[in-house]
């Protein structure tokens, strides 16, 4: 009987084992598969991402979101949404001319997109809310993916994405590709 | 002969084995992230439901049955589940009906908005505890991301096999046993959590609800309307994520086209009562005990006055089972 024992604690062993073998591998070949990708995608964008200047103080996308490192200053509103049964909520800081809005990442909060309130904001080659389709495709060009009546254009991991309406650019949001 | 022998308990000891080490390393809902247990209470229930919910959080936070059962009679169920998308619902509904046929069924269409899963976990939340059936596998064919896959669910053990290192006390403890977190499907929150300022409504790029959305949108009212079930439409009330205008036209527009209520009852939450400073948990989302409260009086009511449901208060088998039952959820309140 000792024997059987040994026996089947040895299959549990080799099968429990194999299973994580190949779950290991599989993942390995998946984060491999995923760095070509996204190694694809960022040498094919120059390794760049869009940026958001306020001021003469850069925002950048996926970075931890520290107001006083930013030196952006206080927001006029803060709001934090919590998310159905998981622990971490999203925030929101409201400034004068945009939003931002973080994820959780750990115990640090990244900033997931910054969202432009009205026409004062400007992107960093100078495109504002209201003004015309032609504009945006002259600075950003052809290359973009369309959705609807949104325009998206990708550099690494972040968007610059515009809604369109009438020729005329309706909304204006910078976000972070988290997965 | 005895070769044969040990070969058969050898096999017979190894399923068990791999069984068991599935289950223990299966998520086990009790002590954390208990809304990934609701949808297996159903199962140990008396199926004795007029009515029938089925949506997202913004059900089994919002309606509770012991209250509509005190209120006017009524005994419903609410099958919500933590973002349960629309082919979900109609899975869920598909199987419910295998179990019991309700009078009515109230669909909460805020899920409509999301035409694709929103991640992972949420799919496991409502799919990890239901019982096998055709309609489970349906539904997780139909949930399932990219990353996923259905041979993960068969075999939890495929999808969990890291939880070997973070296996906790409550693994071992609820191994073979299960405990209650809701009443007939509403799970109690106490906390008070006032709507404070909520971030800006954005401009979206299209307003329309997906094409599959409303594919299974029309598999619940087909499934409803073979079974002679009143299907009714809600909204329930909420402060965020917001609930676009564009969003209720189309679904005021195909209640009328295919003969159903539909109910936004964010439009009334100042006529029931609701007060968004002391009536949320989460400042707005949802509603607490005190809300939820109000919302379910009041959604009885309207329940009993339209659709010529039974007052069980009346019926003493059933009287008896639901007196129990307010019994504990009036200690579960106060405590």
């Amino acid at each position: 009987m000792k024997k059987v024992i040994l026996i089947i604690l040895a299959i549990a062993v080799i099968v429990i084992g194999g299973i994580e073998i190949a779950i290991t591998v599989q993942n390995s070949k998946k984060v491999s598969n995923a760095d070509e990708k996204v190694s694809d995608v960022e040498s094919s964008q120059n390794a760049e991402a869009y940026t958001f200047v306020d001021n003469g103080k850069e925002i950048a996308l996926g970075q931890v979101f520290d107001k006083n490192a930013l030196g952006i200053g206080d927001e006029t509103s803060y709001s934090e949404v919590a998310s159905c049964a998981f622990e971490g909520l999203d925030k929101t800081y409201t400034y004068e001319n945009y939003e931002i809005t973080t994820y959780p990442d750990g115990d640090k909060d990244k900033i997931y997109t910054i969202y432009f309130l009205n026409a004062e904001a400007k992107t960093q080659e100078g495109v504002a809310v209201s003004d015309s389709l032609q504009k945006m495709l002259e600075i950003y060009g052809e290359n973009y993916e369309i959705q609807g009546n949104q325009y998206t254009y990708t550099k690494g991991k972040t968007q610059l994405q515009f809604i369109v309406e009438n020729d005329v650019i309706t909304s204006i949001q910078y976000s972070y590709i988290t997965e | 002969m005895k070769k044969i022998i040990k070969i058969i308990i050898i096999t017979i000891l190894f399923i068990l084995i791999f069984v068991l080490l599935n289950k223990l390393l299966s998520p086990k809902y009790m002590d954390s992230l208990i809304e990934g247990s609701m949808i297996a209470e159903y199962y140990e229930e008396e199926k004795n439901h007029d009515v029938i919910f089925i949506g997202d959080c913004e059900v089994y936070a919002n309606f509770s049955p012991m209250v509509m059962y005190e209120e006017t009679g009524i005994t419903s169920y609410v099958r919500g589940t933590p973002q349960q998308l629309v082919w979900q619902s109609y899975g869920i509904l598909k199987e419910t009906l295998k179990y019991e046929i309700p009078k009515v069924v109230v669909f909460n269409v805020n899920s409509l908005r999301y035409s694709e899963p929103v991640k992972e976990e949420y799919n496991r939340l409502t799919l990890d505890k239901m019982k096998w059936s055709k309609e489970k596998v349906e539904t997780i064919k139909a949930s399932m991301t990219e990353d996923e896959t259905f041979i993960s669910y068969v075999f939890p053990i495929l999808r969990y096999h890291s939880r070997f290192s973070e296996l906790s006390a409550e693994d071992f403890k609820y191994l073979f046993t299960d405990k209650k977190h809701t009443f007939n499907g509403f799970l109690i929150n106490k906390i008070v959590k006032p709507a404070g300022s909520l971030p800006t409504k954005k401009v979206l790029p299209d307003y329309n609800f997906a094409k599959n959305c409303y594919e299974y949108l029309d598999k619940i009212t087909e499934l409803c309307k073979n079974n002679n079930i009143k299907l009714v439409l809600i909204k329930a009330p909420s402060l965020y994520p917001y609930w676009y205008e564009q969003y209720n036209d189309q679904m005021v527009e195909y209640a009328e086209k295919n003969n159903i209520d539909f109910y936004n009852l964010k439009e009334v939450a100042e006529k029931i009562g609701i007060d968004y400073s002391t009536d949320t948990y989460d400042a707005g989302l949802h509603l607490n005990l005190n809300g939820a409260t109000k919302l379910s009086k009041y959604f009885s009511r309207l329940l009993k006055e339209n659709y010529d449901l039974k007052d069980y208060r009346k019926d003493s088998k059933i009287n008896a089972i639901y007196q129990e039952k307010l019994r504990q959820y009036n200690v579960a309140i106060k405590d």
